[in-house]
Parts: structure tokens; sequence; C-alpha cells
């Protein structure tokens, strides 16, 4: 008995100590970049990183406060594609997931082909950049932000497979009562994925959130900068400054190290604390996918 | 019937504002961009270069346009792309075939051989002559040779300091506290360097701000330091070497010695124990911590010009003989897109931008009164305008000179820059040319072999050039990898390359 509690103790023990080492590992990063984000930039020079500031000071974010106005516009931008982005996105592949997922629809099998084949072959990056510029002609727009990510191909299998889970007879007995294919999906259909929903708009969401790349090819005009690209600019820029500094030509400012990270705390912290709310849904989402 | 305003029509109501808020937003930002122009109907050249965003961009340019419009008839449009995208942007930009007609190449961002490979530019060689003649004049035949690629010059060379005279920068307060200013401003060669270093170092020691003599700014990286015009991938040409034979460095007795005169710096403890980053460098400067940049561009106006972007006062010397190579030339040009509609107007904007003072001082800071304004206009010198405390507040300052034009036109910003400009132009003037300016060497025979030396330059090299390594047992480590990795057959390539480039 007492050995066998023993080995359980030791079991639970090594299990939380491994956690608890990811989870340093995940936090301490984020620490050092407070503290600083906190750090007098002479002292962080001379005394390097460390968790608690050597030398106190917030004179890095007086002076991002000082013209606040392109985190607060990049923030709108990020706010704004995500949540109408989101929407219009899950609208779109939970009507393709679904109507793929009928068995009664005569263009099921060459649209499925349609869709899938593009998670196997792409054109590339210049046919997407040209499609988007010179034939949609999207550039600096923000609609050119969530349109990449209206369909997602790997979502809409997810959905699919949910939606093709739901018994026929529901849909069957709904198309007695006399509900039409649209009704039948906004009232029976819909409301019954609601876990699959939630999974893959949170899915949709952290997507938008995080995307850069979308703002690097298509949006050149700073107002339309989103919050991540925004941080994206900061940093290779100050990069791209230091690495030509040998060619013998000034190439102006080069944000200041602990500015550097105070942006990276501005753009990120409310993020984070977003996460710690919303975290429960994630896991219960995710392994709602799982079970299914 | 009067109904009430029910929760649906609320909604309903809500969309719609909504999908309209986000229809106008994206219009709103097209509006802002279609300003009306009087002069609508003339052509606008596009040039693209990389730089912050600048708030009062619309200003200048709209100046800028009226001035183009009356001389060469076009305006232009500025689009400046952020530094740390501008590669990937403007490679989308001319992978696509996109319209514009200017932009900023050079070999190290938007690299220009590639796009002559690609055939993303204009050949300039027979529209310059005819087009621009004041801004062909301006520099030496031997100078445009420099920018010839596979039989054509592809861009418009921005005159700027062409040669790079290194050599080691000093703080001056530390040079007079060990009083030694005299030697200083008689140094000839890094070796002279070292009892300066000795007294700095018994400084170093008393002095609690500072924590070492230099930083890792290692003269061996720098082939010029020692009488070689560097080409790619560790091989060199002797300056003086008329048969421009090609050398490996790391096999040179040059090398040996700038290896042996590091590994004692280093074993001294002028330098930090750890190699430390470029951006740490300046950073640690900044903050104080050392009192000699060992090889740095010494040139006319770059003590002040120093002083103004990290801090501290210094004085400078030259060590490395002023040449004239092909990569000091190509280092800023402008080049002519292929999908221009208008390639003789950005010709004509090539003159204009590279002799014009008043219009390119308006491009590089902007309008007379409200960015600037004369602080001593027979000197030719500038200040911030409506006493604004320096030219970042003043709503347009790209501080990028070198990027558009002649910078030898531009107006002095500081009163210690006085007098730079024709310096440096008599120091072009008398470089001696490189053996091999304007010979450009093709990669693609023995790529293979470059990654490759790339890599063990990082490995092996390195660690001599910081000094961590006994020299004996580094150098041969060194060239042995180098011979691996196949640098001879890089060397052979690449002197094939210079006899054919010397025949034609």
């Amino acid at each position: 008995m007492d050995t066998d509690r023993l080995m359980n103790w030791i079991g639970r023990f090594s299990i939380h100590l491994v956690v608890l080492i990811l989870g340093l590992c995940c936090l301490i990063p984020l620490l050092l970049i407070l503290s600083a984000s906190f750090t007098d930039e002479i002292a962080l020079t001379r005394s390097g990183y460390s968790l608690i500031p050597s030398q106190f000071s917030t004179s890095a974010y007086e002076m991002i406060f000082r013209s606040p106005q392109a985190i607060v516009r990049a923030y709108a931008v990020s706010i704004f594609t995500t949540v109408v982005g989101t929407i219009i996105a899950v609208f779109i592949m939970s009507m393709l997931g679904y109507a793929l997922s009928r068995p009664t629809f005569v263009l099921r099998k060459p649209l499925s082909l349609f869709v899938f084949f593009t998670m196997l072959f792409n054109g590339g990056l210049v046919p997407y950049y040209i499609l988007m510029t010179q034939y949609l002609r999207v550039q600096d727009t923000i609609f050119a932000l969530m349109l990449p990510y209206f369909v997602v191909v790997y979502y809409v299998l997810i959905l699919r497979t949910y939606f093709a889970a739901l018994p026929g007879e529901l849909i069957d007995a709904a198309r007695v009562d006399g509900a039409g294919e649209f009704r039948i999906f906004l009232t029976i259909a819909l409301p019954l994925a609601k876990p699959a929903l939630a999974t893959i708009a949170l899915f949709t969401a952290l997507n938008y959130w995080n995307d850069w790349t979308t703002a690097l090819y298509f949006i050149r005009d700073p107002q339309l900068y989103p919050l991540q690209y925004l941080l994206y600019i900061i940093q290779s820029n100050a990069q791209a400054m230091q690495l030509q500094s040998g060619v013998g030509v000034n190439l102006g400012e080069v944000p200041t190290q602990t500015t550097r990270m105070a942006m990276a705390v501005l753009a990120t912290g409310p993020a984070a604390l977003f996460f710690l709310f919303f975290q429960r849904y994630l896991v219960r989402g995710v392994t709602l996918g799982a079970f299914k | 019937m009067a109904k009430g305003f029910s929760r649906r029509d609320f909604l309903k109501g809500m969309g719609i504002a909504a999908a309209a808020g986000g229809v106008s937003l994206t219009g709103l930002t097209r509006l802002a961009k279609a300003s009306p122009s009087r002069f609508q109907d003339l052509p606008r050249l596009v040039y693209i270069y990389p730089g912050a965003p600048q708030p009062d961009v619309q200003r200048v340019q709209d100046a800028l346009s009226e001035y183009m419009a009356e001389r060469i008839g076009a305006t232009i449009e500025l689009r400046a792309l952020d530094w740390g995208v501008y590669n990937d942007q403007i490679g989308l930009i001319n992978a696509s075939a996109e319209v514009y007609d200017l932009a900023f190449t050079a070999p190290w961002i938007n690299n220009y051989y590639n796009n002559v490979n690609q055939e993303y530019l204009v050949p300039l060689q027979d529209l310059l002559p005819s087009l621009a003649p004041s801004y062909w004049a301006s520099m030496t035949p031997a100078t445009w040779e420099a920018a010839r690629v596979a039989g054509g010059i592809y861009g418009g060379i921005n005159q700027q300091i062409f040669v790079k005279p290194f050599g080691p920068y000093i703080r001056t307060d530390i040079l007079e506290a060990v009083g030694l200013g005299d030697e200083f401003a008689n140094l000839t060669s890094y070796e002279d360097l070292e009892p300066l270093m000795a007294a700095i170092k018994e400084y170093v020691d008393q002095d609690d701000t500072l924590t070492h003599v230099t930083y890792n700014l290692s003269p061996l990286n720098v082939a010029e330091n020692w009488g070689f015009d560097p080409q790619d991938a560790l091989l060199v040409v002797r300056s003086t070497d008329e048969n421009a034979q090609v050398l490996i460095y790391p096999q040179t007795d040059e090398f040996r010695q700038a290896s042996e005169l590091i590994r004692r710096w280093y074993q001294a403890g002028y330098a930090p124990q750890d190699v430390a980053q470029w951006g740490e460098m300046d950073a640690a400067w900044t903050a104080g911590q050392y009192a000699v940049r060992v090889s740095d561009i010494v040139k006319p106006g770059g003590n002040a010009e120093t002083e103004a972007r990290w801090g501290w006062a210094v004085a400078s010397k030259a060590i490395a003989e002023p040449l004239l190579t092909t990569g000091s030339v190509t280092a800023t040009l402008n080049g002519i897109s292929s999908t221009s509609a208008n390639p003789e107007l950005a010709v004509r904007y090539l003159e204009l931008v590279n002799t014009d003072p008043v219009f390119f001082n308006t491009l590089c800071k902007g309008l007379e009164g409200v960015h600037w304004e004369w602080a001593d206009q027979d000197q030719l010198l500038v200040r911030p305008a409506n006493g604004a405390a320096s030219f970042g507040d003043t709503g347009y300052n790209p501080n990028t000179d070198w990027m558009f034009g002649n910078v030898f036109n531009s107006y002095y910003t500081d009163p210690t820059q006085v007098g730079a400009w024709p310096q440096t132009a008599e120091l072009n003037r008398n470089a001696r040319p490189s053996p091999v300016l304007g010979f450009t060497f093709d990669r693609t025979p023995v790529e293979t072999e470059i990654a490759s030396i790339s890599a063990v330059r990082t490995e092996f090299g390195d660690p001599l050039g910081s000094g961590v390594v006994d020299v004996d047992e580094g150098l041969a480590r060194l060239n042995q990898a180098l011979l691996d990795a196949g640098i001879e057959r890089v060397r052979d390539e690449m002197q094939r390359q210079i006899d054919a480039w010397k025949s034609a």
C-alpha cells in the first residue's frame, strides 16, 4: 500500500514538475519583456535583462503615449477585422459545410473536389497577390484583411463532418413540416452545431488576431495596419536599420529597446487578458471537436 | 398603420449601419489618397522607396509635383514602404508586374543584380546622356561603369561618399584624459593604435562607467583596412594589383598579422569576452561603456554625425586607403521599372533630383518655412522650422538624403557639417579606382560553394575576428574548412570572370 502511494505521489509530482517547468518557460519571457519595458534605457544596456527592473522607469511608456494614435488605430483595425471577419467567415464556412454534408445536394461531389483540391494545391504567393490586387482590387482596404480567411478548407471539413453526423430524420421532419432548405439550415442545423461553430469561431478569431502576413502583402496605408503588423513593422524596421548601419549611411532613428518592449506589452497585454477569460471556452471547444 | 419600432427592426438597422460603416471606412481611405490636383492630366511618376511614413508627405508631394510640372511636365507620387518590409513588398510588386516608375535599389536592399537578371529595370546607358546630360556629366565614366551589369547601366547612381576610408573613432573626453591627442592624430596603421589602447585600458580600469576599451568592431572583417578590394565569399583583390589576381583573404600575410593583432588586444582584455551584436554595440556606446570604435567609416562631417546619432564627442582617423570599388558606388541607386509607361520622363526626373538643389532638398527635408528654415543661407545651413526642437518633430523628415539623389546638393543641418560636401566630393575624385572597379561577380555557377563558405566564415572566421581563438590553430582550421567548402573553385571561377571582363 505504502509503495503504491509513494509511486502515485512520485508520478503526480513529476507530472506537476514538468508542467511547472513548461509553464515557467512560457511565463518568464513575458515577464522579462514586462520588466525590460519598465527599465531605464541606459541601465538596460549596462546590466542586461532581469526579472526585476534594475532601475525603474516609465519613460518608454511616456514616449509611446505622447502619440498613441498608431496603437489605438491598430487596435481598432484588429478588433474590427476579428469581430466582423469571424462572423462572416463562420457563416460562410457553415453554409458551405452544411451544403457539402447533405446527401441530396446534386453538386456535392464536384463542389467537394473543388474545395478540397485547394488544400493540396495552390497557386503560390505571386498569383495570390495578382488576384487580390489586380482582379479583386482589394489592396489597401480593410476587406483585404478579412477575405483570405473567409473559407479555411480544414475548418469546412470539420463542420461538414459535424453536420453529417446530425440525424437525417430531424431534417426530413423539418421538411415535412414545410421548412425550406435555408430555414432548415438556420433553425435546425445551426443551433445543433453550436459546439462546432464555437470552436471554429475561436480558431478563426485567433487567425484574424494573429495575422500579419496579409497586411504585409496588401496594406500600404498606415491607417489600416492591424496590431500584429504594427508590431512586426516596428521590430523589423529596427533590425533593418541596424543591419544596414554597415553601409555607411544614416538610416534615421531606431526605436530604443525599452520602447520596443513597451510596445510589445501594450499590444499583447490586453490580448493575453482576453485569452484568460475565454480560455475555458477554448478548452471545452477543442475537446468537443475531439469526441465527434 | 403606425407600427412600433420592433427589436427586429432595430437589429436590421444596426446590421445595415455596421455594413455601411465598413464600406465607408474603406471608402474614406480611398478618398483621402485621391486628393484633387491641378495637374491631373499630366503623367504621374510613382516613386517607391523604403522609409517610415511621414505625416506631411502629401504636402511635400504636392509641392514637388507643382515644381516638376513646370519643368518636365510630370507629377510625382511618393510611396514610402516601411524599412523592414521593403524587400518583401517591392519583391511582390516586381513579380506581379505592378505598374510603377522608379524605385530605390542596391545590392543590399531590393537587390539590384537580381532586378537586372529578372528584367525588372530599364537600361539607362542610352537615355541618360541625352535626357539627363548634367547628371551624366556629374560623375566620371569610371564611376558609371561600376553600375554596369551585363552590358547595361540599370540604375541612376546617387552621389555620396564612394570611398570607405575605415579607421578608428575615439571619444575625445577620454583621449584628452589620457593625453594622447597627437599620437592619435598621427596614426598610420592599426598597430600604432596599440600604445593608445594600453593607456586607455589603464584609464578604463579606474573609471566606473567604462567597462571596456572597445567592443566587437573588428578591423579584420573589413578587408579595405589591409589594402584589399573585398569581393564575394572571402575573396579579395589587392588594391594595387593591376593584374587583378584573386586571392583567398585568410591565406594572405595581412590576414595573419591582423588576426595576431586582434588576438593580442583580446588577451589584453580590451574587448568583452563574449562576441557582441551590432545592435548591442551601439547601445553600449550610447550608454558610455567603451571608448574606441576600432573600424568605422571616417568621412568629412563624420564626427558630428556620430555624435548626433549616439552621443559623445569623437575624434577619428582614417587608416584604410580611399579606394573606389564597385560595391561602394552601387550602394545607392534609383532604378526605373520596366513596367513604367514613361521611362523618358523618369530619366528626366533623375536629372532634376540629382542636379536641382531646391527640388532635391524639398524631397529630403520638406518645405521651407514649414519643415525647415535657413539658419545661415550663405553657408547653406538649415534648422527645424518654427522653433521645433528637432527635424523629427516637424512632420516631414525621411532623413535619407542619400537615397533620393546627389547628397552633395543637400543643405547642412549641423554647423560642424558645413563644408563637408566639397571635401567628400574631393575625396571621391581623388580616390584610386580599384583594379576591378565595375566588375560584378556572377555567383550562379558556384552558389553552393558560396553558401558553405558563408557558413564556414561564421563558424571559423568570426572567432578569429574577435580574437577568442589562438591564431595558428584558428587560421589552420579556417583555411582547411574553406578548402573543403570549395573556395578554390570559387576563386578560379572569379578569376575567369575577371579575366573575361578585363579583356572585354
